[in-house]
């Protein structure tokens, strides 16, 4: 047993020390450097870089993150359930509905996104189309705030939770169902009742997979927010590319780390099978 | 078994690179930032082969050059990223003997402030930020101030870039784009945050469609870009603010990690050759460096109010000069407060 | 059950429509003869434009063979090591895969190339092909572990015990009971990886070298500049491509 599992886990190892924990290791240390004259890192050693990050602007920046990552994950999972459940009871078809899904994700992700900004945008489609019906007079401003953010990353992630769920209904015993049905219980009650807790794990990987990269996101919120707004993924980009300050980058981002790692454990311990 | 398959692979795609027998340089440029035969042209004359990248910032190409094994042989930082680059141990010097073309560039130019030997870059085209309008606005901006104008509420943006939009207003105050006077640039993150309720969004060359279409009726925009974009539609206009404007000199550097130095400093010398430079100026819709290109530069093009204004216009510009570390740092954290403002 | 069929049809009908709605908009807008997002008459040029654009077509020859390498390695490697897991817990590596996941594209990226740069002293490594497929395994695994753990969750770990009664080996244990057991699961997470890395910009163009440009790098220099309708042919062409291979397979798979 213990030989064919280290088999097992041996590249999963490999992979994770060398191009994961090495690298990580890399920017902890250079959080705890100073940033060079012109850029880049140097010595001293100081923690500097995390005492800056401890002060109310970069705070509310990671506090407005997590309320524009939590709609998004929200407004994704009630989205996208109903979408899994009926791929999962697709039958023979299951895997083509499932490939339609995926299909929009094989072009860029910035060309969906100019696509989304070619449609909210003022003289875009639904606003002309809403001026020609004559249902509103002025162009509604739908780019360049929140709700197009929050769009813009739904639209994104949406298959990260729609397959994980399909994973686990897919999967879901219909006799289960069944006798639900027998016993009296009418269909909302059996999905409410028996569907969703069966389906916590599938729920609990999806939402993992869209929370944490709509934390970090920073193409999105500047493409659709119009760069007004700062979310923690534009300002840790912000540090790395035109402050050149990468001690103070990497300081960021460790804290995020380690603040969405908290999180996590939260989340997981209130049940006794972990979600890895 | 999966690690076989890869290496396999890995080494297949390596061998399909090295059939071809050419000398190679790769040059890592701005975007539509040379006209499209210098290339072919180049690689016919010396019988060499180019990788031409290119790349949308000054900061996207030293994220991938900082580390010394990127690849390229040459880059085009502008004049103040030369500073930063050098102490960072980037550059190879350049070697005036294979240089000849140097001789052509524009006096001012031949002893830029940030390599005033021209010891490591050789100036390549200029841009200068400024304001871009479609014409159904009228009274047209003239100055900066009319950034700042209310009636214009939705209709407006800046340049999504900390050294442009903090330099726009620092000229509104009458000051130096360059400053580093603590006081003056707090006075000057005031000022970008009234506008900001203002703002329509911060954009860069994409807000050129949004301009066209109406959406937007002012925008912050580089003389380059803005030309590009007059040059498909005829309702849009470029001014450059009365109080002044910041100026972006773009010069060609060798990376120190270049195998190929030689054969870049062809490429250098290529690229100043007056025909060359003519061409490149007039396809890629800049100011050049250049005074043979100049002379050979079709009337149109050589009294271009956009890109070659009259001379009391180019004494209101300022050159950019390498921001000094403590003043980056105050700046970081003004374009960080002004975002989330 | 089929009671509730219908709205559920019907919603999944409105789901995929705003789906597709962005892709269709940009499919419309490729046959456009003018550049601009005014209608100007039907016309192909922009896909001859694609075509002849080497920078295009190779950046989209990249992105394919990175993808379908990185794909079949972190599936094979990801799926080992949620059995793994799932035959016993491994506390470190559950969470160091739960780091690499909770990390910021932009922080996967620097540190990557922070590595690179690293090794670089040691061996010529150059930027490449090699190194932004290394990247993208390094981050699809942890999706494809959480694809498959979900799945195997449900799995009953009896199973395997009964084959094993019955003298079956470990491996055919594992190989002819829960393998097919998850394979959907596997085939989704296969999905996923293929989709993470194809679309992959941000750690793509920290890593990538002199002649590894993608094709999301080539379509953010292009669309950086503005709307540029070889942008839409080059997408309405990949949707045509991949959606081709998926009715393909669909039909080999029900005949």
């Amino acid at each position: 047993m213990n030989r064919l599992r280290a088999w097992f886990l041996a590249p999963s190892w490999a992979v994770i020390l060398l191009l994961f924990l090495f690298p990580m290791l890399i920017i902890l240390a250079y959080s705890l450097l100073t940033r060079g004259t012109y850029g880049g890192i140097s010595l001293p050693w100081s923690l500097e870089s995390y005492q800056r990050f401890a002060d109310p602007i970069y705070l509310g920046i990671l506090w407005r993150s997590f309320w524009i990552a939590g709609a998004s994950t929200v407004i994704s999972l009630l989205l996208g359930f109903p979408l899994a459940l009926f791929i999962s009871r697709a039958g023979k078809r299951k895997n083509l509905y499932l490939s339609l899904v995926i299909l929009p994700f094989w072009t860029s992700f910035l060309v969906r996104t100019y696509a989304w900004m070619f449609l909210l945008r003022d003289t875009g489609l639904i606003n002309s189309t809403l001026q020609k019906l004559g249902i509103i007079h002025d162009p509604l401003p739908l780019l360049y705030n929140d709700g197009a953010v929050i769009l813009g990353l739904v639209y994104g992630y949406l298959p990260f939770m729609v397959l994980p769920l399909f994973g686990t209904l897919e999967r879901l015993d219909r006799n289960l169902l069944e006798a639900a049905a027998d016993l009296g219980a009418r269909p909302w009650a059996t999905l409410l009742r028996v569907v969703l807790p069966l389906s916590a794990p599938g729920i609990r990987a999806g939402v993992i997979l869209v929370f944490i990269p709509c934390l970090g996101a920073y193409l999105t919120p500047d493409l659709l927010g119009g760069g007004k707004s700062v979310m923690i993924g534009n300002l840790i980009q912000n540090q790395f590319t035109t402050a050149r300050d990468w001690p103070f980058g990497s300081a960021i981002s460790l804290a995020l780390m380690a603040v969405v790692m908290l999180l996590l454990i939260a989340f997981v311990r209130r049940d006794e099978e972990g979600l890895l | 078994m999966n690690r076989r398959v890869f290496l396999v692979g890995a080494s297949g795609l390596a061998a399909c690179s090295s059939s071809d027998r050419r000398p190679r340089l790769n040059v890592f440029n701005w975007s539509s930032y040379i006209a499209p035969d210098t290339v072919p042209k180049f690689e016919a004359e010396f019988g060499a082969r180019v990788r031409y990248g290119i790349y949308e910032s000054n900061e996207e190409m030293l994220a991938r050059v900082m580390g010394g094994n990127s690849g390229w042989d040459m880059v085009f930082p502008t004049g103040y990223i030369v500073k930063p680059m050098l102490a960072n141990g980037l550059l190879a010097p350049l070697d005036h003997a294979q240089l000849p073309n140097l001789v052509q560039l524009e006096p001012r130019f031949q002893q830029p402030d940030w390599d005033p030997e021209l010891k490591w870059s050789a100036p390549y085209m200029v841009t200068a930020a400024g304001i871009a309008y479609n014409r159904k606005l009228n009274p047209p901006p003239r100055a900066w101030a009319d950034m700042w104008d209310a009636r214009l509420r939705g209709k407006l943006t800046m340049l999504d870039d900390p050294f442009d939009t903090i330099g726009a207003a620092l000229k509104k105050l009458g000051l130096s784009v360059n400053t580093s006077d603590r006081e003056q640039l707090l006075r000057a993150e005031a000022e970008a945050i009234k506008q900001k309720p203002l703002l329509r969004a911060y954009l860069n060359a994409e807000v050129r469609d949004q301009l066209i279409s109406g959406d937007v009726l002012a925008a912050h925009m580089w003389n380059t870009t803005a030309q590009q974009a007059m040059d498909s539609s005829p309702q849009l206009g470029f001014v450059y603010p009365a109080e002044g404007y910041a100026v972006y000199p773009d010069c060609s550097v060798i990376l120190r990690e270049s195998k190929r130095p030689e054969l870049a400093h062809k490429f250098i010398n290529f690229l100043l050759r007056p025909d060359i430079a003519a061409a490149n100026a007039l396809a890629a819709r800049t100011t050049t460096t250049n005074s043979g290109a100049r002379k050979i530069f079709p009337p149109e093009f050589r009294d271009n109010p956009t890109l070659y204004p009259a001379e009391e216009i180019i004494a209101r510009g300022e050159w950019a000069k390498t921001v000094d570390p403590d003043s980056q740092r105050l700046r970081d954290r003004m374009w960080t407060e002004i975002k989330s403002a | 059950m089929k009671r509730s069929g219908r709205p559920l049809a019907i919603y999944a009908l409105a789901a995929y429509l705003f789906l597709h709605l962005p892709l269709l908009i940009l499919a419309a807008f490729s046959f456009n003869e003018s550049r601009f997002t005014v209608w100007q008459g039907f016309s192909f040029r922009w896909y001859t434009a694609a075509w002849h654009d080497s920078q295009l077509m190779e950046a989209t020859g990249n992105s394919l063979i990175i993808a379908v390498f990185a794909t079949v390695l972190s599936t094979i490697i990801g799926t080992l090591c949620a059995y793994g897991l799932w035959k016993r817990r491994s506390p470190v590596l559950s969470g160091s895969l739960y780091l690499s996941l909770v990390t910021p594209e932009i922080v996967t990226g620097v540190s990557l190339l922070a590595f690179y740069q690293w090794i670089f002293r040691f061996l010529q490594v150059q930027l490449g092909m090699h190194t932004v497929i290394l990247a993208h395994v390094s981050f699809s695994i942890a999706y494809v572990v959480i694809v498959v753990m979900a799945r195997l969750r449900t799995v009953d770990g009896s199973l395997e015990e009964a084959a094993l009664d019955l003298g079956a080996n470990e491996w055919q244990a594992f190989r002819y009971v829960t393998l097919p057991a998850v394979l959907p699961a596997v085939v989704a997470a296969a999905l996923l990886a293929f989709t993470v890395s194809f679309d992959d910009y941000v750690i793509t163009s920290m890593v990538a070298g002199v002649d590894s440009e993608t094709l999301p790098m080539v379509i953010y220099a292009i669309a950086r500049r503005g709307v540029n309708p070889v942008v839409n042919a080059i997408s309405a062409l990949l949707v045509l491509g991949f959606g081709s291979l998926i009715l393909i397979s669909e039909r080999l798979r029900t005949t």
